[in-house]
């Protein structure tokens, strides 16, 4: 993917995103190819003030958490608490062709900067306005962290071991997940655009996104009153479906095996033969009535072998099987670095760091329009005064005033 | 925001007029042509005899398996139509062309071809030496339309050392690293030896990456408005996991990988705990939510004593703290502790059951779920669409299809066959699957709720 064939060339987006969610939005917008204006306020700093830091020590610009989600942007700093400051917003809104921002519910409203006041300054925008339980409904207000979101969209409730409590997920995901949902959103919104010329208004909802992960568990509540199960690893199909403790301190390989093919393989490739002429496991529903027997011969032959020697052998063989990787790892796979999801990238204070980008290759291409994540106010100048005029004296201004910077 | 539609104009879609072909029985590629569907692509799916796998895996209405009411494929292949064909030897790149640019119909892989031919995407997933071996790369293809996308959905993509491992959600969910870090935060496991890492009971990394396949598709067709090409998009089940997940990604990049153990966090109570019916997450760090949480808590003595002042303290002096604020969770439901927190502003949730959150006035007064009911009668759910757009509105156009049901109606209307033919081709399908050609108890257009909200 060449910069001549970024589906986004030209295209212009407003970010006022907040944490996780609608900046992953506006990063993957960047990534294809969108010129992305984070416009920030040192007053309601997220994970530019939250760790990890780079070198363990403190800084705005030093925050992983940042970095990672807002590569490819430029940063235009300014203090929303002032009239001047919401003008300039205003006018970066009004040079733009996406907004998305996920402030808490009537935020935007309240600095004037509501889709209602923007469609005023442009027209044909599309405005992407994410929330933890949408826009509307009793919730709507909710302080919505991930875990609050993991709760009550059900995922908690299908996730944990049999008999024991809700678990919440890792990762952050319904943030990142949801803010997928809002790129899918934008680029329908810009699509529609470019035929008919028209903009408009689009909702996400995280809690929403989620509970999209769990169509099985909501059918059968609503036919039985029965909540789905919390299975642990395992499947309803599959067995063994699992995780199995390997040489190490916490190294574990997921193996899974659907058909009666994949059974006979793992018994070969493990040196138990035995196993596929086993009437126990010889069929995917014997295998599921017997997992606790079959799941312990298989964790007493991974127990003494390397994550990677049980992969390979079982790879090799036809079976599914994949490291349990922690994030360190998943950021040292050859695998993903040869395909270039994961890249370094040089940031000016944070240093050289493993990035994750585009999560797709187009024609075998990565974007090669990598770019770190901007310092605070890092391209004010070039926003303030190139792109929207401002005069020298007026932006010196605006400086001295605090409104800028 | 919710828009009312007028009577007999139906709102545009955003996608309206893009024509998609899926062939896969792959989860991560059939919800990527869902959404495009909900968008408001044609999208043909396009099935063997046997039927997609999700066909078999239900819930069903009545509990006993019926192809056509799998609750898994209902919602995996809402607004999509339904073709059938057997692709004994799956399209190969030699196909003739005869006539005026038409392909030659001389069999059912022609039949496939020509819909290829026709499409704006090519939706395909499953095992990458699947992909490779039945032609499906778009190089193979690129002959019958220079302009089509192909979105190819595998465990770990089409290049690179891994490519060719096979896998599923659960060696996605491992390989791309959510598994390790499950629990999370504000969870964590006791004994980071013995408690394995975690998935969840449903196909996390196949929704996730038929999420990202869906906007990569849309991203394409908005290239293809410069280039004028059609292009290949490798999308692999681990990467969709990465991606969803760069905050526990960046801790890696800056030397501060997470442990699997309970978080001991420097300033507290940011917390998962049990309560009299379940759990609660509490987050009253801050010293003001923390006064506000013990006056939620009915002023007890122990809150106001020095040790708990800060949120530092209180992170220092958790194992003293943890035990007072449980005999007061434990006294109360979830629901009790969280409206009494929330009313003060302080950030709290228990842990509802799925009946809990279908049930409350939240996702009812948003009208999320989308009612369906079944030929006998009984009526379910299913979850709707989380996203609304002002313009183009999310709309259930129909439900999905029974097996075969639109082969006609497809060849008929996007390739212009004579009718004859498109039941002759239908009907050897129907010979060969054993199906009547009986529609009536087909999932119907009228049997499910309004989709338009």
């Amino acid at each position: 993917m060449n910069l001549s064939s970024l589906p986004l060339q030209g295209i212009r987006v407003a970010d006022f995103g907040q944490v996780i969610a609608a900046p992953v939005t506006a990063q993957m917008l960047g990534w294809l190819g969108a010129e992305v204006i984070l416009v920030e306020t040192e007053s309601r700093f997220t994970t530019r003030v939250w760790p990890p830091f780079a070198d363990g020590e403190f800084g705005i610009d030093r925050s992983g958490g940042f970095n990672l989600v807002n590569n490819n942007k430029l940063s235009c700093s300014l203090d929303l608490r002032q009239p001047d400051a919401v003008e300039l917003a205003q006018g970066i809104i009004r040079v733009s062709d996406v907004l998305v921002e996920n402030y808490a519910t009537g935020v935007m409203e309240h600095l004037g900067l509501g889709y209602d006041e923007v469609k005023k300054l442009r027209p044909d925008i599309v405005y992407m306005s994410l929330a933890a339980f949408g826009r509307s409904g009793p919730f709507k207000n909710l302080t919505g962290f991930h875990s609050v979101i993991n709760l009550f969209s059900g995922l908690a409730a299908v996730t944990g071991d049999p008999g024991s409590h809700p678990r919440i997920m890792g990762g952050l995901i319904p943030d990142a997940f949801a803010g997928c949902y809002g790129v899918l959103a934008v680029l329908q919104a810009l699509y529609h655009r470019s035929r008919t010329g028209e903009g408009q208004f689009v909702e996400v909802s995280m809690t929403e996104a989620l509970t999209g992960m769990i169509p099985e568990a909501v059918m059968e509540y609503s036919l039985t009153g029965r909540e789905q199960q919390r299975t642990g690893n395992r499947d309803g199909r599959r067995a063994p479906h699992n995780v199995f403790r390997c040489l190490g301190e916490e190294k574990w390989v997921a193996i899974s095996v659907e058909t009666d093919t994949q059974f006979r393989a793992l018994a070969q490739a493990s040196g138990n033969p035995g196993w596929a002429d086993d009437p126990r496991f010889s069929t995917a529903s014997d295998r599921l009535e017997n997992q606790d027997a079959l799941e312990a011969l298989v964790q007493d032959w991974t127990a003494g072998l390397e994550v990677e020697t049980v992969v390979t052998t079982l790879q090799a063989a036809g079976v599914p099987a994949a490291p349990v990787s922690d994030s360190a790892e998943v950021l040292a796979d050859p695998h993903l670095l040869e395909r270039r999801f994961v890249v370094p990238l040089e940031h000016p204070v944070a240093g050289t760091r493993p990035v994750t980008t585009l999560p797709w290759a187009a024609d075998g291409r990565r974007a090669d329009n990598l770019r770190p994540a901007p310092t605070f106010g890092q391209h004010n100048r070039w926003v303030l005064k190139e792109l929207l005029q401002v005069p020298d004296e007026e932006y010196e201004r605006l400086v001295s005033l605090g409104a800028v910077g | 925001m919710s828009t009312s539609v007028a009577l007999g104009a139906p709102p545009p879609s955003a996608l309206a007029g893009v024509r998609v072909v899926e062939y896969t029985e792959a989860a991560s590629a059939s919800f990527c042509a869902r959404l495009l569907g909900d968008a408001g692509a044609d999208v043909v799916k396009v099935e063997p005899p046997e039927g997609d796998r999700h066909r078999r895996y239900g819930p069903f209405p009545d509990g006993h398996p019926d192809p056509d009411w799998s609750g898994m494929f209902l919602y995996l292949n809402a607004n999509k139509r339904g073709v059938g064909l057997e692709l004994q030897a799956l399209p190969q790149a030699h196909t003739d062309r005869s006539g005026e640019g038409r392909l030659e119909r001389s069999g059912r892989e022609a039949a496939f071809n020509e819909l290829v031919a026709t499409a704006d995407i090519l939706v395909v997933g499953g095992q990458s030496a699947d992909i490779e071996q039945h032609g499906l790369r778009r190089e193979a293809l690129r002959h019958l339309n220079p302009g089509l996308i192909v979105a190819a959905i595998t465990p770990f993509g089409l290049s690179g050392p891994s490519s060719a491992y096979v896998g599923d959600d659960l060696t996605a969910v491992a390989a791309g690293g959510l598994s390790f870090s499950t629990p999370g935060v504000p969870d964590g496991v006791q004994d980071p030896a013995r408690e394995p890492p975690l998935t969840a009971n449903t196909p996390l990394a196949e929704l996730m990456t038929g999420l990202l396949g869906s906007a990569a598709c849309v991203a394409a067709l908005l290239a293809r408005q410069f280039s004028g090409q059609g292009s290949e998009i490798d999308l692999s089940l681990q990467e969709g996991v990465a991606a969803v997940m760069p905050y526990e990604l960046a801790h890696a990049a800056y030397h501060e990988a997470k442990t699997r153990q309970p978080p001991g966090f420097a300033l507290m109570p940011n917390v998962y705990m049990p309560c009299k019916d379940g759990y609660v997450v509490i987050m009253a760090v801050l010293d003001g939510h923390w006064r506000r949480l013990m006056e939620a808590a009915g002023n007890p003595e122990w809150g106001d004593l020095e040790v708990f002042a800060t949120g530092r303290q209180r992170g220092q002096n958790w194992d003293a703290l943890e035990p007072l604020m449980l005999e007061w969770t434990m006294s109360h439901t979830g629901e009790e502790i969280a409206r009494l927190a929330q009313e003060r502003g302080v950030p709290c949730f228990p842990a509802y059951s799925v009946g809990q959150m279908m049930e409350s006035p939240h996702v009812t007064e948003r009208a999320f779920l989308q009612d369906f009911r079944s030929p006998d009668g009984r009526s379910f759910k299913l979850p709707g669409h989380p996203i609304r757009m002002s313009a183009t509105p999310w709309r259930s156009f129909r439900p999905a299809p029974c097996l075969g049901q639109h082969t006609v109606e497809v060849f008929r209307d996007w390739l212009g066959w004579q009718e004859s033919e498109a039941h002759a081709l239908s009907k050897a399908f129907r010979e060969q699957t054993g199906v009547k050609d009986d529609q009536s108890r087909c999932p119907e257009p009228g049997n499910t709720a309004e989709g338009e909200r």
